[in-house]
């Protein structure tokens, strides 16, 4: 038998493979109670199903690929750790994002203590600005375009670490995750309508950053 | 409706929240109100200013995070666990993950080129393969005893393949995009990009090139990537890569490298660039040489 063939006997039957298309008809709480009785694969497909949008959050929130690895790790592996005590009483997904956004309002404050702009790196000839690589006049309509969508990002990024972690938090989850007021209360611990007044601060803190440019 | 409800509601709006009798009394303010008018344009230019600004994790972020989750949480388990998340790991990286999914069933054709590198602990399967069988045990699926004192054992291998094809066959590339994410092997990132850099006409390779340029930590594979760009050194994406690598990469060859090319195309907009280099610059090649440079195309400027 050559290995090519042996790969797939590895996938018969016997194995109940689920293939990544099967995915969604998956019942997920059937996913849980398997990884709650020491399922591996059932975790793993859980992982999979939610770990692109955790991994996209975290990237956006924190705005460093090292910050969003670290975050990722830690939250996975505080639900392989915590699977047994997770009761049902809130979807998978909350729960999830609980330990992920918390993860993350841990390391924005952290850094806010620090007054390190993740933005900035430091050189050997001091702090230089990421974003102020770019020179400052470029005649052709291509770099122009580049320096404003560079000014535009720099803005973005400058309001969104001027908000509150929770402010910046609640606008990411919304823009960035199209999630619900509903559902980013939940994942915050706090109302809808709290949610709201929060996002409603943050976008006017955005729209008045942007004010020049739109 | 008054104006400042219309804009709470606005808002509202533009997310999805609002019930159908709200949205009907926002319509019908907004429709008689051009103050109103205009504040909704601004949400919606906000809209997609704020798209324009969505970061996507570096391509092999995601695969680096599975697989070292994958070992993490081997560590984690006891080992009577460990051994079924070695399997556990090993199907990650033999199934296709997302960043593989196009090349399909396929991708486990190459199984061997990542089983091999990525098996955190191979010693546990040592025993079950022979010298002359690089086959190794990724799971076993059933134990039984026989009356007559045998043990039936019944496992699925795992076993090193090779997979050869030209740079324009997916499964080939997707191997090596991954391959050029993989942080604990250096030498294998550099003979990687050597390959990729030839084939930046796509633009998946090119992005993995620019990622590699900007955040590889080693710089022979900087280099490389810094090679395989030449090309494209007009293109606004290459063009602000090069410049953050001028000035900030701490190789002294790569950034004489990328200020070469920067300077291959004469493009006006260098000369800001230049003139900041030359403020901070302790290379003295890379001062002379933009030194050069700034007055050639200063001259050239002012004839404009
Ligand atoms: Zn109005």
């Amino acid at each position: 038998m050559n290995s090519h063939s042996a790969t797939f006997a590895a996938d018969q039957p016997g194995a109940a493979r689920v293939r990544a298309g099967d995915l969604l008809a998956v019942d997920e709480a059937a996913l849980i109670r398997a990884a709650q009785a020491g399922d591996h694969d059932a975790f793993e497909r859980l992982v999979r199903n939610y770990d692109q949008s955790v991994l996209k959050l975290a990237m956006n929130l924190l705005r460093s690929p090292d910050d969003a690895y670290d975050v990722y790790q830690e939250a996975f592996l505080r639900v392989y750790k915590n699977i047994n005590s997770f009761r049902f009483d809130c979807s998978f997904h909350t729960w999830l994002y609980r330990i992920v956004t918390n993860l993350c309002l841990d390391q924005l404050r952290k850094r806010k203590v620090r007054k390190t702009e993740p933005a900035v790196v430091e050189t050997p000839e001091g702090p230089i600005d990421r974003l102020e690589t770019t020179p400052e006049h470029r005649p052709h309509a291509d770099p122009q375009r580049a320096l404003l969508s560079t000014e535009i990002k720099r803005k973005i990024e400058d309001t969104l670490s001027g908000m509150s972690a929770r402010e910046r938090m609640v606008f990411e989850m919304r823009h960035y995750q199209g999630m619900r007021l509903r559902a980013i209360g939940d994942v915050l611990g706090t109302s809808e309508e709290a949610a709201k007044n929060c996002l409603f601060r943050a976008t006017q803190k955005m729209r008045s950053a942007l004010g020049d440019l739109i | 409706m008054n104006c400042e409800e219309a804009r709470q509601f606005m808002l509202l709006a533009g997310y999805g929240e609002l019930s159908f009798e709200e949205e009907e009394a926002l319509e019908l303010h907004v429709a008689s109100c051009p103050g109103c008018q205009s504040e909704r344009a601004g949400y919606v230019s906000m809209e997609s200013l704020l798209a324009q600004a969505e970061l996507n994790p570096p391509p092999g972020l995601l695969a680096r995070c599975r697989r070292d989750l994958a070992v993490r949480i081997g560590e984690q388990s006891s080992p009577a666990r460990r051994f079924a998340f070695s399997a556990l790991w090993r199907r990650w990286v033999v199934h296709p993950p997302m960043w593989l999914r196009p090349a399909g069933a396929f991708a486990m054709l190459a199984i061997g080129f990542f089983a091999a590198r990525f098996v955190p602990d191979t010693s546990l399967f040592a025993q079950f393969a022979g010298p002359a069988e690089p086959a190794s045990v990724a799971r076993v699926r059933l134990v039984n005893a026989a009356e007559s004192g045998q043990v039936r054992v019944l496992y699925d291998e795992v076993r090193q393949r090779e997979l050869t094809g030209s740079l324009q066959d997916d499964r080939i590339r997707s191997m090596l995009i991954s391959a050029a994410a993989d942080p604990s092997d250096p030498g294998l990132r550099v003979d990687t990009m050597d390959l990729l850099k030839n084939h930046c006409e796509r633009d998946e390779v090119r992005q993995v090139l620019l990622h590699a340029l900007r955040n590889d930590p080693n710089s022979g594979v900087r280099l490389k990537a810094l090679d395989g760009l030449k090309a494209y050194a007009r293109e606004p994406e290459t063009l602000q890569a090069l410049a953050e690598v001028v000035q900030r990469d701490d190789n002294p060859g790569v950034r004489v490298q990328a200020i070469d090319l920067l300077l291959q195309n004469r493009e006006p907009e260098v000369v800001g660039l230049l003139q900041e280099l030359l403020r901070r610059e302790e290379n003295s090649y890379i001062r002379s040489r933009s030194q050069k440079a700034l007055s050639e195309m200063k001259a050239s400027i002012d004839t404009f």
